[in-house]
């Protein structure tokens, strides 16, 4: 990996580089560790799960940061500790300017109306016996913004902007399809006028042809709303459409973070290489030239990560640094675009 | 090579207590010894009930199998007794699920459940059988094979638990191997270890596959022929290269454009197929597809398309559309200049 352009300590370098950009939101250092406990009348902790184990990275005004990685890696663990929706065992969360991770009762709240979440499955995220209207409006009514009137006309006005119509303002969720009831979620998340979405995995579960409908609304109103996206995704290919950055992880850590089409066209740490090189193209004549790099094992545990390099045990590069020497820092091999590995150091 | 199986106007219902899903509503295809058939289509639209139907693993009430034939090896599946069909299972035609959990006997050790079958359809002892299942497990790369004999499946990650299942599937010699979105629970990296390993097994036993999916992209790198299926119809199918290059139904081209590419950057906009999937307790009249068709005829909506032979397309690529799809997209083309 000689394309390595010069090695500076993430921090300072990020100053430099972009100056001109607002941060909307910067992690540093977070950590989320689950205790596993033992016992049946006394419980006692006998070890932790580091679903995130010190995470660090900026996310800037108006950009989507795609998030991916292996299933287990953390990615949904880290967008709720980012909205303190889990409390976070160390580091800090720093959105429009203030420390979230100190923050409680009154001011977090107010906080919590800037930054929303969508989930995954829209069958289980939205309580079946609401109707579309008092889901919607719901956030409205928490936070005690608008009279009854206001409101009701304020959400279908939402509605509307999803693609719906405010037509079935009183049906009940079963009453939708799938990508009809993530557009409810997101009408849902947009209600209190919020600037930052942490969206995990909002297409997964919908049909192929109408995961399209949902991504160009979600592109459509980031314009609009100028709006800033935390994607959590599996689908590698729909990250690279719709990220402006991703972000790679590996057990609890990020590996790789860069402007999505230099990490795409060019990845520098080997599990973000063999992860691409895994993704079906639909295409036969470059699937035939498709050469993959196959990973050997399975995912360690995040109870129990290895010594050295979080990825030494399954990855094809290693040498001896990489079980010696604790997990690598991010460090910036080309502009903007960071890794964590020995190999590239 | 010859024909392996002949699916016939295959048409299964369900008759629930909310009406009768239309599930597969005549479905025929040939499958070629050693050929890779790829399936995809939308969620619902009759692919696994399809395969279960063919498998005789239709549940009977709700279901039935209303109509068709599956001639295999020359005899109709479908008119087998339940014994007859359990030895063809396994010995001849395996299958391979989504969730290997769910088809793995948790309280049962991996070794006995690849040796029960080795005993039943091929007559073996134990011993021999023992030997025979750690040569499986060794085959699917699953390390140390002799000692996780005596393992239990919740002892297995995900990944180990599907070879496992492909272990047993193929243990005795398959010649059809059906494999039901056998890699849409796994993680990429761990879906092309399996990818790997099937087609590598597929050329050294040479068997039959059909490999049902949503992705586009998993078809694209192990099928001969795909076939696109709506409404529990085959609206295309053929060599895969001349479907995927080539789509004469909007449906298949509506699927190759709403998908975004690996090697593609991001700027183009998605192109989305508008509406939602048809809802199966209708019963379909026309083509299944026409409501969110942009090209849609008013024939499309009376009359259901047969599958035709595509002109001057490869031999095999078959259409089911009334509309002449390459010539409305050069008239459309013609007329934005
Ligand atoms: N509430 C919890 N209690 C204990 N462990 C948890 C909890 N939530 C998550 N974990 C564990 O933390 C790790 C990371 O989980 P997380 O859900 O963040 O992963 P993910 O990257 O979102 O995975 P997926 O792609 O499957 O959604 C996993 O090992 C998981 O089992
Ligand atoms: N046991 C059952 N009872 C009633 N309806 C059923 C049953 N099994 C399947 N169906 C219905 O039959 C239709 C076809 O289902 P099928 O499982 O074949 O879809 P599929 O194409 O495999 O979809 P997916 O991609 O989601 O697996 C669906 O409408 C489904 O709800
Ligand atoms: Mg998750
Ligand atoms: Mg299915």
């Amino acid at each position: 990996m000689d394309s390595v352009v010069g090695s500076k300590v993430m921090q300072q370098q990020e100053q430099t580089q972009n100056e001109d950009r607002e941060v909307i939101l910067s992690v540093r250092g977070l950590k989320k560790h689950f205790p596993i406990t033992a016992g049946i009348v006394i419980q006692r902790q006998v070890g932790a799960v580091k679903a995130v184990d010190g995470v660090d990275f900026d996310v800037y005004k108006g950009e989507t940061l795609g998030l991916v990685g292996e299933s287990g890696c953390g990615k949904s663990t880290t967008g709720r500790t980012i909205l303190q929706l889990y409390r976070p065992t160390a580091g800090s969360v720093v959105f429009e300017g203030k420390e979230l991770t100190t923050m409680r009762g009154n001011e977090l709240r107010q906080m919590r109306r800037r930054m929303q979440i969508i989930f995954q499955d829209p069958f289980a995220s939205l309580n079946p016996r609401m109707t579309v209207g008092n889901i919607v409006s719901e956030p409205l009514l928490v936070h005690n913004v608008m009279s009854k009137n206001e409101r009701k006309e304020y959400v279908s006005h939402l509605l509307e902007k999803v693609g719906l119509n405010p037509f079935y303002i009183n049906r009940y969720p079963h009453e939708f399809s799938g990508g009809q009831r993530q557009r409810i979620g997101i009408a849902r998340a947009l209600a209190l006028n919020p600037s930052f979405i942490v969206a995990d995995e909002p297409i997964s579960a919908l049909d192929v042809s109408i995961q399209a409908q949902v991504v160009n609304l979600l592109e459509d109103l980031q314009q609009e709303l100028n709006l800033t996206y935390l994607f959590i995704a599996h689908d590698l290919s729909m990250v690279r459409h719709i990220c402006d950055r991703v972000a790679v992880m590996y057990l609890g850590k990020v590996v790789e973070i860069g402007p999505t089409n230099l990490v795409y066209d060019n990845p520098l740490h080997p599990y973000t290489q063999a992860l691409l090189s895994a993704v079906p193209v639909p295409d036969p004549e470059v699937e035939e030239k498709r050469r993959r790099i196959i990973l050997t094992g399975d995912v360690p545990s995040p109870a129990n990560p290895p010594q050295g390099c979080n990825f030494s045990t399954r990855c094809p590069v290693s040498f001896d640094l990489c079980y010696q020497e604790p997990d690598p820092p991010l460090i910036e091999a080309e502009p903007g675009h960071f890794v964590a590995c020995h190999r590239v150091l | 090579m010859g024909v392996l199986m002949e699916v016939r106007d295959l048409v299964t219902r369900f008759y629930t207590q909310e009406g009768t899903v239309y599930a597969v509503n005549g479905v025929s295809y040939d499958l070629q010894e050693g050929e890779t058939l790829g399936i995809v289509g939308e969620s619902g639209s009759g692919k696994s009930v399809h395969a279960l139907s063919i498998m005789g693993l239709i549940p009977q009430p709700p279901g039935k199998i209303e109509s068709g034939s599956v001639m295999f090896q020359g005899r109709d599946l479908l008119k087998l007794s339940r014994d007859q069909m359990r030895l063809v299972r396994g010995a001849e035609i395996a299958m391979i699920f989504q969730d290997p959990m769910t088809s793995l006997n948790p309280v049962l050790k991996i070794g006995t459940q690849l040796t029960e079958g080795l005993k039943l359809h091929l007559g073996m002892t134990q011993s021999q059988a023992e030997n025979r299942a750690a040569e499986l497990l060794d085959m699917v790369g699953i390390p140390d094979a002799r000692k996780r004999l005596d393992a239990y499946p919740h002892q297995f990650s995900g990944g180990m638990r599907q070879r496992v299942m492909i272990a047993i599937g193929l243990s005795c010699n398959p010649k059809l191997l059906i494999a039901d979105e056998p890699t849409t629970a796994l993680d990429v990296t761990i879906q092309a270890q399996i990818i790997e390993l099937i087609k590598q097994l597929k050329e050294e036993l040479g068997m039959a596959i059909i490999w049902i999916t949503h992705d586009l992209g998993v078809v694209a790198g192990i099928a001969d022929t795909l076939q696109v299926m709506y409404g529990g119809m085959i609206l295309e199918r053929g060599p895969i290269k001349a479907v995927m290059h080539n789509p004469h139904n909007a449906y298949t081209l509506g699927l190759m454009n709403s998908l975004p590419r690996l090697d593609e950057d991001g700027n183009r906009r998605l192109q989305q197929i508008e509406g939602s999937p048809p809802d199966m307790r209708i019963e379909p009249v026309g083509d299944p597809f026409a409501p969110r068709n942009p090209y849609a005829t008013e024939r499309c909506f009376k009359e259901r398309p047969p599958l035709r032979q595509v002109e001057g397309s490869a031999e095999g690529h078959l259409v089911a559309a009334w509309y002449d799809l390459p010539a409305v997209l050069k008239a459309e083309a013609a007329q934005n200049g």
